[in-house]
């Protein structure tokens, strides 16, 4: 029994191919595409976490093990201080830009998302000078966040609220 | 199936997630344009369906709709992973309807239910040969020689390694090869029994 080698093979498929490219798609209008996305953020809202179930003690505890982590994430994404003022001096920066971020975005060293796995989401409010890493340039004020714990109890992301109270640099004297 | 996209449009596609991800409505509409033909075709490539390809590629969309903020750029490119999240589905449709096939065939011919998408014969006839392959290699097939997938897309795309999608690529090509030449051969033999050219064989 004769049979195609694999290059007969690939010639054919790429016959396929050209025939596919070929064929009419069916197309949704934007008004039933629109209202499919309505219909469908309503029932469950395109969120990272697969399931969200409410928050118990031992989550409140896995969100407070991660404030290590999420200062490192916060490290990075602030501006960083200014350098220690002379003395006498008022910081007077006022207000930071709020950080509201919609998506979840993965904690560095963390394993990351699942689509298989559960997750809660904990809303926690962070006083920023728990992450002062520049002496002399803590920060007043908080900022809310939504950590994204898994089962494990480990926060696998972090969303920014943009909940957070006015920051500014801590006055120098 | 053309090409999905190149490296920029790729970036565009990945944009695109992430501001579905963010709730973006318009996003969610300009990403259906872009890329419903390549998951039309991978879903008709598969089953060999038109009717099936159409509600496969609106589940995609839903799919795609509620989990965009999976999409993680650093594990691959964007149209492998909107491909996987077709495959996915496709997948699922097929257990569903009883058209999931594990066994190699044994004689293989073209499954009945399905409707016939191309004119020309020997398409038709390659077309119903792929139908028939084993799922596993099915894919390999359809994503790396149809949609033209690289090996590493397509390994995101499937959730296996990359010398799986190369393994199951060369056994699906083989068996397809067989195929081919054993209804080669049956036709030369029907066409010298009726007298007619080849290739002019009534199927």
């Amino acid at each position: 029994m004769s049979k195609l080698d694999d290059a007969a093979v690939r010639a054919e498929l790429a016959a396929l191919r050209a025939a596919l490219a070929t064929v009419a798609v069916p197309m949704a209008d934007d008004e039933t595409l629109r209202a499919r996305f309505r219909a469908a953020t309503r029932e469950s809202p395109p969120r990272a976490a697969p399931r969200v179930t409410r928050g118990g003690a031992r989550r409140y505890l896995a969100a407070a093990g991660v404030v290590l982590a999420i200062g490192t994430g916060l490290f990075l994404a602030l501006p960083r201080g200014a350098p220690p003022a002379t003395p006498a001096a008022t910081a007077a920066t006022g207000p930071q830009p709020a950080m509201a971020s919609e998506a979840f975005q993965p904690l560095p060293s963390s394993p990351g998302f699942s689509p298989t796995a559960s997750y809660s989401v904990v809303r926690v409010r962070i006083p920023l000078a728990s992450f002062a890493v520049v002496p002399g340039s803590e920060r007043s004020g908080s900022i809310e966040a939504d950590l994204l714990v898994g089962e494990d109890g480990l926060a696998h992301g972090i969303r920014f609220t943009g909940g957070g109270a006015a920051v500014g640099a801590a006055q120098v004297q | 199936m053309r090409k999905m996209s190149l490296a920029e449009d790729d970036a565009t596609v990945a944009r695109l997630l992430r501001e579905i991800a963010g709730g973006s409505e318009q996003a969610f509409v300009d990403l259906y344009r872009r890329c419903h033909a390549d998951v039309y075709r991978f879903a008709l490539a598969m089953a060999k369906s038109r009717g099936f390809a159409e509600d496969a590629t609106q589940e995609v969309f839903v799919n795609v709709l509620e989990h965009a903020a999976r999409f993680d750029p650093r594990k691959g490119s964007a149209r492998g992973w909107l491909l996987g999240c077709a495959r996915h589905v496709v997948v699922d449709r097929l257990r569903l309807e009883r058209r999931w096939t594990d066994a190699l065939p044994e004689q293989a011919e073209p499954c009945q239910q399905d409707e016939r998408v191309f004119t020309e014969q020997r398409i038709e006839r390659l077309h119903a040969a792929l139908a028939e392959l084993p799922v596993e290699y099915r894919e390999a097939v359809v994503l790396c020689d149809l949609a033209e997938l690289s090996y590493a897309e397509a390994a995101v795309a499937l959730g296996c390694p990359l010398g799986t999608v190369r393994s199951r690529l060369h056994r699906g090509r083989a068996l397809l090869g067989a195929w081919l030449g054993e209804r080669a051969e049956r036709d030369e033999a029907q066409a010298e029994a009726a007298g007619l050219p080849a290739g002019e064989v009534c199927t």
